[in-house]
């Protein structure tokens, strides 16, 4: 009689044959010796495999592998707790602050504009409407802030484990403490450090306007529609204000974020800043150098060391110790101006660069015009861009490794389309707003500043999603080995950063693949943030 | 279809090594924790918990999706354990239910597709080749047989999920094809080509 096959006897093994057949399989293992080997060969792999598998796997057999079910709700809570504590801080400041008047030009929330277009037509909500309107508006603000809070808080809390008692506990009592570091908070509508007055801690001031007279021992952080040093700061001068016009002494050095900055005092060390405006006057000085990016820069008095400008119109009467670099439209450098050092400008066209012959310059004159070169001519770029492929793969590969779960489900998601898509122009557009929203309550500057490298992060992988994505649907690979992921990831890659060359197509092409990627990436960080949903 | 099978072996639903308790121990136990009993489900949860999470660790492909689904397998379980009748061993039914959860989290990834295509051509399509290795021994060194876990651990999914299910929860064919939707040629098929699949892993270890 013929024999049997090793499918029919592997399913006889596993108890799961027919009756009558399993009858005549029986039958004829009595008389089949190599029937009856391979019997027990399949029969002891059988019991090889039940024993292995019931040996649970290494993380299983620790206690700790599934602690975080016990003791889920706990770590839970205590989020929950940090959260709250950090959200009615955060919401305690903001109503401390309360938005000044001043500062809803960067308000995010505001709606001033919006409501009183939409209340001078509907005239029977006429005044108190708007009011009303600047309350909701506040109120949904706040929602809004503390959503974030507790969703990032959650978020990360999921990811990263905080089962461990004492890191709960640190978190609870960060949040706790917050508001008790060595800082004296002054708000109003006016506030003053008076002429007479010291102030010995670092000072964060807020108002329309903060004017200082006397001493600051420590920084001074300031906010508000005018800012106005016109005594002594010994630390640093952060601010952050509409109008800041420095006409008394910095001691440390000046971070500044403005419309536009008057400088007629002295600043002991380094000027670094993003205005509209920047103007040192003919009595300013500054003791270090500058950075900055500007719309319009009048050096009229002393700068000590270099000066680096990224500027549309840059004038120069002053002196400057070192350096003179500079890029931007238009640069003058009249009779009176003076450079220790090199001057090096980047313009569009030389016409702009306006020399007067009194000025004085030690160092060369690099003036160059900002040509846009076609960078596919240069072998440069074709160097950067192998490297910046074989960094994805890099990065590809790791994630890989690491959480080859959520890479997979991240890559899949690509291919949702839409939702991916829309909701990655929603984070692409909404983080940022966060981002300034965190920043402008200062307690949350940690956080904006986390959520913001979080952001560029996230932006930089998403290329690698869709890559990802890209090449499994053009290879199929079947099995979808590691090895098969990485190749499709290559072939991904290597499309999407051709394609991106295109002109006009490719910038469409490279703002659709970062949407979607992000729009992914944020869509699987909310998956993994909940329990799995069943159906 | 479950009528009469040849008795070979057949699955023996034991409770696993944690379970010390039997009997009428066990169904008191069940009985409180069907009456919203907390400490009961507490020690339901202190019986089973390894033995659940080992299986959804099997199915799923990271310890934090294996740590998620046997939580919802016990979070689920406050209400499910009612429609317990007590036909077939507790262990047995609440490793059908956490099966049935893990492929509810792997269709889920699919947005609601099978987890688990039969293809066009039925079980022909996976006939599998006969020479591969022999079969693995028996006998095997703690060290073989955590090589054996990796192994599985790295077969595609339609050959792993269907072998898990009959040699860690020990269901039958039948039951495997229930739970994946498939047909019980094919989930038959699905386990031998797993198997040989394994062997093929292994391959280079046993020569």
């Amino acid at each position: 009689m013929e024999c049997y096959s090793e499918q029919i006897i592997s399913i006889f093994v596993d108890g799961e044959l027919e009756a009558e057949e399993a009858q005549r399989l029986r039958d004829h293992l009595a008389t089949c010796r190599r029937c009856r080997q391979l019997l027990d060969a399949l029969r002891a792999e059988n019991r090889a495999l039940s024993e292995s598998l019931q040996e649970l796997p290494e993380e299983a057999a620790s206690p700790a592998g599934f602690s975080r079910l016990r003791s889920l709700p706990w770590s839970d809570v205590a989020v929950v707790a940090a959260v709250l504590a950090l959200g009615s801080i955060v919401t305690g400041w903001i109503d401390k602050l309360s938005i000044p008047d001043a500062l809803q030009w960067l308000n995010p929330f505001s709606l001033n504009g919006r409501t009183n277009l939409i209340f001078n037509v509907s005239y029977y909500l006429a005044h108190g409407g708007t009011a009303m309107l600047d309350d909701y508006a506040a109120v949904v603000g706040k929602i809004l802030l503390l959503l974030l809070l507790g969703g990032s808080a959650m978020l990360l809390g999921r990811r990263w484990r905080l089962h461990q008692a004492g890191l709960r506990l640190l978190i609870v009592l960060l949040a706790l403490s917050l508001p008790g570091f060595a800082l004296q908070r002054r708000h109003s509508d006016f506030v003053t450090v008076a002429a007479n007055e010291t102030v010995d801690d670092t000072l964060l001031a807020s108002g329309n306007t903060v004017r200082v007279e006397g001493v600051v021992n420590g920084d001074l952080l300031a906010f508000g529609g005018t800012v106005e040093v016109r005594g002594t700061v010994k630390g640093d001068l952060v601010s952050f204000a509409k109008r800041i016009v420095v006409s008394g002494t910095v001691e440390g050095n000046i971070f500044n974020l403005s419309n536009s900055l008057d400088l007629d005092g002295q600043l002991a060390h380094n000027l670094y800043g993003l205005m509209q405006s920047l103007r040192v006057n003919d009595r300013g000085r500054v003791g270090g150098g500058v950075v900055v990016g500007a719309g319009d820069v009048g050096l009229e008095g002393e700068v000590n060391r270099s000066v680096t400008v990224y500027a549309g119109n840059a004038d120069v009467s002053g002196s400057i110790g070192r350096e003179l670099t500079m890029a931007g439209d238009s640069l003058t450098l009249t009779n009176t101006a003076r450079i220790g050092g090199n001057l090096s400008a980047r313009v569009r066209e030389l016409k702009n660069v306006r020399i007067a012959d009194g000025a004085t310059i030690a160092g060369t004159r690099d003036i160059q015009l900002r040509v846009r070169k076609n960078h596919l001519t240069h072998p440069g770029f074709y160097f950067f861009q192998a490297v910046w492929l074989a960094s994805a793969m890099l990065v590809g590969w790791l994630v890989l490794v690491l959480f080859p779960g959520f890479f997979q489900a991240s890559t899949h998601a690509v291919g949702s389309g839409w939702r991916s898509f829309g909701l990655g122009v929603a984070v692409l557009a909404g983080v940022p707003v966060a981002i300034v929203v965190a920043a402008i309550t200062l307690v949350g500057l940690p956080l904006s500043l986390m959520l913001l490298a979080l952001y560029l992060v996230a932006i930089g992988l998403a290329k690698i999603w869709v890559g990802a994505f890209l090449g499994r649907m053009l290879l199929k690979p079947a099995g979808a080995t590691k090895s098969d992921w990485l190749l499709g990831l290559l072939l991904g890659l290597l499309i999407l950063t051709i394609v991106g060359f295109i002109p006009y197509l490719g910038g469409l092409v490279r703002f659709g693949v970062v949407c979607l990627g992000l729009g992914a990436f944020a869509w699987q960080l909310y998956q993994v943030s909940r329990p799995a949903i069943t159906t | 279809m479950d009528a009469k099978r040849n008795d070979a072996k057949g699955p023996e639903p034991r409770e696993g090594k944690a379970a010390q308790m039997e009997g009428p121990d066990l169904e008191s136990v069940i009985e409180r924790a069907q009456g919203h009993d907390a400490e009961a489900l507490g020690e339901i949860y202190r019986l089973y918990a390894r033995r659940i999470f080992g299986l959804c660790r099997y199915m799923l492909d990271s310890r934090e999706s294996a740590e998620d689904a046997t939580s919802e397998v016990f979070l689920k379980l406050q209400r499910s354990i009612k429609t317990y009748d007590g036909s077939i061993p507790f262990l047995r039914w609440l490793l059908k239910v956490a099966g049935n959860q893990c492929i509810d989290v792997l269709r889920h990834r699919k947005r609601g597709q099978q987890v688990i295509v039969e293809a066009e051509e039925g079980v022909a399509a996976i006939e599998a080749a006969s020479s591969d290795p022999s079969p693995l021994s028996a006998v095997l060194s703690k060290e073989e047989r955590a090589q054996v876990r990796d192994a599985i651990a790295r077969l595609p999914e339609n050959y792993r999920v269907p072998l898990v299910l009959r040699y860690y929860s020990e269901l039958s064919y039948d039951e495997i094809a229930q739970q994946l939707g498939l047909q019980r040629n094919y989930v038959a098929a699905l386990i031998f080509r797993a198997k040989q699949e394994l062997r093929r892993k292994l391959g280079h270890r046993s020569q």
